[in-house]
């Protein structure tokens, strides 16, 4: 009896955990597609559902809020989708949200994916909306676009064939660039002599850093005249007091050439005393009867020190110049 | 015609077991739901066959899991499509892998047990010994084994999956660096109530078929020690490829009827 109730306790335990798991993974899954959360209605009307199918996933910025719950095409070129939506998220989503179709990622499955609209304070979706829609580009469409751009690839690929033979055979100038090995030879010098050209500009360029960079650019001239603003207008205004002054400088030697020449022509007494001889003559016999003179009067005056009448007076003033000697 | 013969033999003898099965089957449903019924030995059973195999049944759920991810691991890291394998593990052990690889595991160590056991005791004339003294045989052996192997199935298939899923959740979240609760998050996005509820109605049948072959060959199994063992090694036989053929039925059907 012990036995049985012990194994009864087991297969119950045993029967209890298969059951709970059973029962949670079916209501993960049922959780997943929002099957027991309180759902409302909208809907969305596309021209192409792009494979579509229900149960695909319906999401609001990027959250996902419900499953696609009804397909129907209810006239030619428009397909009505019905969307099983959380009512706890659908308040969030505003009457001009915009409803697409995309890919769960590169190979996944089908989604709609409701954007937010632009428009503020607008009301909150109901049961029963239809909201706007946007058809993304298809997978046809993009390949369709691809076709065609590969049949422009194959034109342009042609074409560039053709280029590529004229230019193999010699053509055009492209062709000589190529083909040419005199053409190939005078490039191969002219890039010899850049080169050379380049190394001398390049060895020109060091030495011009160099004397920048010895330049003492706090207090030589050369600083303060690349670099000083004061300076730069001072030395302006030099310049410009410069070339007054050597316009007044013009003035005069001008005035003085007028004068020159009016004493040259002129019977002034200037004239008079620049240009006769005999006046000159005059003046230079004067001078020598001047110096005879005063040679003359220092022997008077010689002659009068040494007169008693006088000697006490010069005697006077050599004591007086002693005495100031002394003092200094 | 002496060619023809053997072949004729055997193929009606095929049919004949067949049909022989189909009326114990039939005898089976007739006796379980009649009374008086042996609760007592059905829970016997039920705890010889359930709880007695959970530790089988776990290991064996928990390696699959493991190495199933680890092997198809560095073919999705191939296309960048890591991200997919709980995805991928899930589907495949619950819809396919996990209920099959379960039911051949059971009928190892259930069918070949019901057929040793049933089939000694026809050997050794318990079975007669009960017939005479009032006993209905069938009722108290056949009916509970199968009923039993029925309702355990089921159960032991749904822990293996979730211990395989647990092992392979391990693997993701050792070389993966996914969380167990991203892990399960995925697993549980990717599952559907189309994979669940035909894999686990799949499973009855797996258990009922488990149950039936083994009884079927240990009831009627031949007189001798020899007959206990062939008894013992046909049930194991004819139960995997009888499991095989319900698969294929089972994923044939769920086909039509739920669209994927």
């Amino acid at each position: 009896m012990g036995k049985t109730t012990s194994q009864k306790v087991r297969v119950g335990v045993f029967v209890v955990v298969g059951t709970i798991l059973l029962v949670a993974a079916l209501y993960f899954i049922g959780n997943q597609q929002h099957l027991f959360s309180k759902n409302i209605e909208l809907y969305a009307t596309f021209g192409n559902v792009n494979g579509l199918t229900l149960g695909n996933n319906v999401r609001y910025s990027g959250i996902n809020v419900g499953t696609v719950s009804k397909i129907e095409m209810i006239e030619e070129g428009t397909i009505t989708v019905q969307m099983k939506v959380e009512a706890k998220t659908s308040r969030f989503i505003k009457k001009d949200a915009i409803a697409s179709i995309g890919s769960d990622g590169l190979v996944g499955s089908m989604v709609v994916n409701i954007i937010p609209g632009k428009a503020q304070n607008t009301q909150p979706v109901i049961a029963g909306d239809t909201i706007q829609s946007f058809s993304k580009i298809g997978a046809d469409d993009m390949l369709s676009t691809l076709n065609t751009t590969n049949e422009n690839a194959a034109l342009l690929t042609a074409d560039l064939l053709k280029i590529t033979n004229k230019i193999l055979e010699g053509k055009g100038t492209l062709g000589a660039l190529v083909t040419d090995t005199l053409l190939a030879q005078d490039l191969r010098q002219t890039v010899v002599e850049l080169k050379k050209t380049t190394a001398g500009t390049s060895a020109t360029i060091l030495q011009i850093n160099k004397i920048i960079s010895k330049v003492n650019y706090d207090e030589s001239a050369a600083a303060v005249l690349l670099s000083d603003t004061v300076a730069a207008n001072q030395i302006k205004s030099v310049f410009a007091k410069l070339e007054k002054s050597s316009d007044d400088i013009n003035e005069i030697t001008k005035n003085m050439d007028d004068y020159i020449i009016e004493i040259k022509s002129g019977n002034g007494t200037l004239n008079y005393i620049t240009q006769n001889a005999v006046l000159v003559k005059n003046i230079d016999s004067t001078m020598i009867n001047i110096k005879e003179a005063a040679e003359k009067l220092n022997e008077n005056m010689e002659a009068l020190k040494h007169n008693f009448l006088f000697r006490g007076y010069f005697r006077k003033l050599e004591r007086q110049e002693k005495k100031e000697g002394k003092e200094n | 015609m002496n060619i023809a013969n053997p072949i004729l033999i055997r193929t009606k003898s095929f049919f004949a077991e067949i049909g022989d099965m189909a009326f114990f089957a039939a005898r089976f449903f007739r006796e379980a739901f009649t009374s008086p019924f042996e609760f007592k030995e059905l829970l016997r059973q039920c705890y010889n066959m359930g709880n007695r195999s959970f530790f089988l049944v776990g290991v064996t759920g928990f390696i699959l899991g493991l190495v199933f991810t680890l092997q198809s691991r560095p073919t999705l890291m191939q296309f960048g499509a890591q991200s997919w394998m709980p995805s991928m593990v899930s589907i495949s052990i619950v819809r396919e892998i996990g209920p099959v690889i379960i039911a051949l595991i059971c009928a190892g160590r259930i069918g070949s047990g019901i057929g040793a056991e049933l089939g000694s005791m026809r050997v050794t004339e318990q079975i007669d010994a009960m017939e005479v003294s009032g006993t209905n045989p069938f009722k108290y052996l056949v009916v509970t084994r199968i009923a039993a192997t029925t309702l355990m199935l089921p159960l032991l298939i749904i822990m293996g999956d979730a211990v395989a899923l647990f092992g392979s959740a391990i693997v993701e979240n050792l070389k993966g660096e996914v969380s167990y609760m991203l892990y399960f998050n995925q697993v549980f996005n990717a599952l559907s109530f189309s994979d669940i509820i035909p894999a686990t109605i799949k499973s009855f049948f797996f258990g009922f078929a488990i149950g039936l072959v083994g009884c079927y060959k240990g009831y009627n199994c031949s007189t001798g020690t020899v007959g206990v063992g062939e008894a013992s090694n046909a049930a194991v036989v004819y139960t995997s490829m009888l499991l095989f053929v319900i698969d294929f039925i089972a994923v044939f059907v769920t086909d039509i009827f739920i669209e994927v």
